[in-house]
């Protein structure tokens, strides 16, 4: 069986527990405005064009093939506490490569980081294998959800809810977007949604990346921040404090 | 965490190189007296060292708690040019001469006091009666304590001038006496390692600072007379005044200047040698962020990560130390070089990394370098003209090897070393034994580095792969590319260079960099003894040759080589140490040391570290920083040997490089050293911009 991966990254910081690698799979159903990663929201390899030249972004793996290159890592990163985070773009859409993947990894903590909008029955048949679920939760108004993502979020509000109903350990994450994301209603929301969660190890708020819209020129897409970059954001950690919600800023 | 006003004050007037304008003395003429009063070359050197220290003139500045700094701009010649030639004809002199990249006994110089080593020279003196170079050298080693001790004389005396009561207590106590407490010994350091430059000498190492200072501390501590935050303090102070009188201090490049320490270990009978000190200096070098001392520490597989990670604290402040030495692999492989096991467990770096025992060593750790690119070239070329397979390619590379390790060898065999009375009180036994430095000490051995190791694996890596066992590309068509520089062969140099690349933890170019190391080993094995009684150790280094044997340097024995069959074109840099191939598409951090980790460093133990650079976006909390320390402790584990972590923002760098004026004090990691960025040549600017990075 094969994936679509667009990056391999070791020695990955921020994508969980201890020294982690994390992998990057191809093809996102979101579009946020803010992704960072715009080379990987579509799901086949495609050009990118930079100053360096045109490059392909996006190889096809053999589940086999990365199995056994996380493998030979496995001694590593469990010394370094951490493990092999599945991050995307969005591994759901390649759920049962990821699946075959995961089943071949031995003796190795395994992440899941999703934007949770897929197919539930796949949710939870990856969560399940994985050790670790990084939730990401965005906007909790289904409006600006639509607005700011292009798609519905009750689907990823269901499978928190499935989540939270499983007791996995879960990280729930919330990119700052200023004057978006990170607002007193949503992010009191995200902290009330987050108390639900049985498994909850703490809530991530993602500091905003300002070079998100460095690379969307060179994969042929256009970068329109509906937002102003320059204002700080503000993580309102009290909010989640008051609930007893442990919350830390990224 | 930062410095107060006073200090803070101190070390901007050091980074603005005020000391250098206040240089008032003047070089004194000494050429002449050597002359007409036909000396001997060792008594010559006495008579510099002499010379220069009367030239001083002590300065005294209201706010500066340590003292001395340099104020003769540099030192007297003492042979005219003709006969200095008569000296070394038919013999080799190490690079500017007089005896430069070890480290002294620093321990025993403080512990007895130079009153001390003084009287260890005259009880030499009596009981080697009879024995004339013995009498000549140690005659000549008390004439060079006495200069010294006069020129802290006139210190002391310039002090109580001035109504500095404290300096002039601790001049008149230290370095004559033993220290009493910290902040004297502190200042006979200082003066000490200064003064070892006065007389020509140059890359003296501070060796294992916090093993020989500590008991200074302790009694300060114990007694109640420092509190720990003033001992802070003064390690502060004495930091910044390393720094005043660098830009004269011989080296290759701005920064280079040898002033390296160790921290960290185990003792010379084996227990852990981990103390408050070593903390206390991690922390304070981070809060001073000078390029002096350049600082290591040793660790081991389960050094606590608590103090890993005050070293990741360090790390992060961009000045490309501390540098991590690996006990478990170095010791063994010391043992297996003929070292005993308590000076084993005594090494320190000499300037940049390569390992010495203080005082015991009298190593000239860095005699040049073998090209393995051009080793790995020859052979490819030569090989693929003559039809050879692999095999055949790979045997004229041991072939090249070897006859490369002969020719640094031969040259250095007819060594000659200066004679260096000042140097020799300074280290553990010249003195007892009565014997001059230059005369050998415990261990006599030479360092050779191979260097650029990457480019060459990966070129036969890619020769093997895609000549021999894909036959994509025709022996013809790979010579001719060769030839014309890739020129009009675009697609076959593509083809090469996507070859397999070390730092990938891939076995066929991994494979080839063991099998040059291992050949390297072997040739090094070969060439015995080295005319001093020691032998040839092997190193990773690369020092400066990472850019001299791609483009050729004056006065370099060193083969230069055109474009490589790793898709390299000519002129462009090599892999520096211990890393990937420049430009190389490699996996990250882990894959790197994965690939380091395969090669047989018993064998290889002149020291040269695995480079890493982290973007400074990585530390951005607490648990980033832990996972750097973790980093660590992995390279540990795997049993790699060296380890050099480098802080970089490229957009800082390029901006410093286009406004100069606004990045001062933008300081980085060059190769053993770190220097200001700005002050750097260009080319050693760009390679540093052009560094792999691993992002977030
Ligand atoms: S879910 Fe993640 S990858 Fe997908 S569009 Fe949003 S930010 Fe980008």
């Amino acid at each position: 069986m094969t994936g679509t991966v667009f990056d391999i990254k070791e020695f990955a910081l921020f994508d969980g527990p201890g020294i982690r690698t994390t992998v990057f799979l191809k093809g996102c159903p979101l579009r946020c405005a803010w992704c960072h990663n715009p080379e990987g929201l579509a799901p086949g390899p495609e050009p990118m064009v930079g100053a360096g030249g045109t490059r392909l972004v996006g190889t096809v793996m053999d589940a086999v093939a990365l199995a056994e290159r996380l493998n030979r890592q496995a001694a590593v990163l469990r010394q370094g506490e951490g493990g092999v985070t599945f991050s995307g773009g969005e591994p759901l859409l390649q759920a049962a490569f990821v699946e075959e993947v995961l089943r071949r990894l031995v003796g190795i903590h395994t992440a899941l980081d999703t934007c949770g909008y897929g197919d539930s029955a796949a949710f939870e048949r990856l969560a399940g294998r994985c050790d670790l679920v990084l939730y990401d939760l965005k906007l909790m108004d289904a409006e600006a959800h639509r607005r700011y993502t292009g798609v519905d979020n009750r689907l990823i509000l269901r499978n928190l809810e499935l989540l939270g109903n499983s007791g996995r350990p879960c990280v729930v994450r919330v990119p700052l977007v200023p004057g978006v994301t990170d607002t007193p209603d949503n992010l009191g929301a995200v902290a009330e949604a987050a108390r639900c969660v049985r498994g909850l190890v703490r809530v991530e708020l993602m500091a905003y990346n300002r070079a998100a819209g460095g690379k969307y020129a060179a994969c042929n897409r256009t970068f329109q921040p509906a937002w102003d970059e320059a204002r700080e954001e503000n993580p309102r950690t009290e909010l989640f404090a008051s609930l007893g919600v442990p919350v830390m800023v990224l | 965490m930062t410095l107060d006003g006073r200090l803070s004050c101190l070390r901007e007037r050091v980074r603005g190189r005020e000391h250098a304008v206040a240089r008032v003395g003047r070089v004194p003429e000494v050429l002449s007296e050597c002359e007409s009063e036909g000396l001997s070359w060792g008594w010559r050197v006495a008579r510099l060292f002499v010379r220069q220290c009367e030239a001083e003139v002590p300065v005294i500045r209201p706010d500066e708690r340590i003292a001395f700094e340099r104020t003769v701009p540099s030192v007297a010649a003492i042979y005219g040019e003709a006969d200095r030639r008569r000296l070394f004809s038919g013999r080799r002199a190490h690079e500017l001469g007089p005896i430069s990249n070890i480290c002294a006994d620093w321990g025993r110089v403080l512990g007895e006091g130079l009153l001390g080593r003084r009287a260890a020279a005259l009880a030499s003196r009596s009981r080697l009666a009879g024995d004339d170079t013995a009498l000549g050298f140690l005659d000549q080693a008390v004439c060079c304590i006495d200069a010294l001790l006069a020129l802290v004389g006139r210190y002391a005396e310039a002090a109580e001038r001035e109504g500095r009561a404290d300096l002039a207590g601790m001049l008149r106590q230290v370095p004559a006496h033993p220290p009493r407490g910290f902040a004297e010994a502190l200042q006979a350091l200082r003066i000490l390692h200064a003064s070892v430059w006065l007389c020509g000498h140059y890359h003296v190492g501070l060796g294992r600072f916090d093993q020989y200072m500590m008991p200074y501390l302790r009694r300060d501590l114990d007694a109640g007379t420092l509190t720990e935050a003033e001992a802070e303090d003064w390690l502060a102070e004495f930091f910044i005044s390393l720094n005043r009188d660098t830009d004269l201090y011989p080296g290759v490049q701005q920064g280079d200047n040898g002033q390296s320490l160790m921290l960290g270990g185990v003792t010379r009978d084996g227990a852990d040698a981990v103390n408050l000190l070593t903390r206390m200096v991690l922390k304070v070098a981070r809060r001073v962020s000078m390029i002096d001392p350049k600082i290591n520490l040793r660790v081991h597989g389960e050094t606590p990560l608590e103090l890993l990670e005050l070293a990741a604290q360090l790390t992060r402040m961009g000045l490309g130390f501390p540098q991590y030495s690996n006990d478990e692999v170095v010791i063994p492989a010391l043992l297996a070089h003929g070292y005993r096991p308590e000076d084993a467990r005594d090494y320190t770096v000499a300037a940049c990394w390569e390992y010495i025992i203080p005082g015991r060593g009298m190593e000239v750790v860095n005699i040049g370098a073998v090209s393995f690119p051009a080793a790995a070239d020859r052979a490819i070329r030569a090989g693929l003209e003559q039809g050879d397979g692999m095999g055949g390619i790979l045997e004229r590379v041991r072939a090249e090897i070897r006859s490369q390790v002969e020719a640094r060898v031969r040259e250095y065999r007819t060594l000659l070393l200066p004679p260096a009375p000042w140097y020799s009180v300074l280290m553990t036994d010249c003195l007892e034994r009565g014997r001059d430095l230059s005369q050998g000490a415990t261990y006599n051995n030479f360092g050779l580095h191979g260097a650029c190791g990457s480019n060459a694996a990966d070129a036969l890596a890619a020769v093997q792969l895609r000549v021999f066992e894909e036959e994509r590309v025709p022996a013809a068509m790979l010579l001719a590319a060769l030839a014309h520089d890739w020129r009009g062969y675009e697609n076959i140099r593509e083809t090469m260079a996507s070859g397999p690349k070390v730092g990938n933890d891939d076995p066929a170019a991994d494979g080839m960099l063991c099998f040059l190391f291992d050949a390297f080993a072997d040739a090094c094995e070969a060439a015995g003894d080295n005319g001093r009684g020691g032998r040839v150790r092997p190193g990773t280094g690369s020092a400066m040759y990472y850019i001299w044997l791609a483009q050729g340097h004056e006065g370099m024995g060193e083969p230069s080589v055109g474009a490589t069959a790793d898709g390299r074109r000519e002129g462009d840099f090599f892999s520096s140490s211990l890393a990937p191939s420049p430009g190389a598409a490699v996996r990250g951090p882990l894959s790197i040391l994965q690939s380091f980790a395969k090669l047989d460093y018993g064998r290889i133990c002149n020291g040269g570290p695995i480079t890493l650079e982290l973007s400074d976006a990585v530390f951005r909390n607490a648990e980033a920083v832990r996972k750097v320390a973790m980093l660590v402790r992995t390279f540990a584990r795997l049993g790699c040997q060296q380890l050099q972590l480098n802080t970089l923002n490229a957009e800082r760098l390029r901006d410093a490089k286009a406004h100069p004026e606004e990045h001062r004090n933008l300081i980085v990691r060059v190769w053993g050293w770190s220097g200001y960025f700005c002050e750097l040549a260009p080319e050693y600017q760009d390679h540093i911009i052009a560094r792999q990075m691993h992002r977030v």
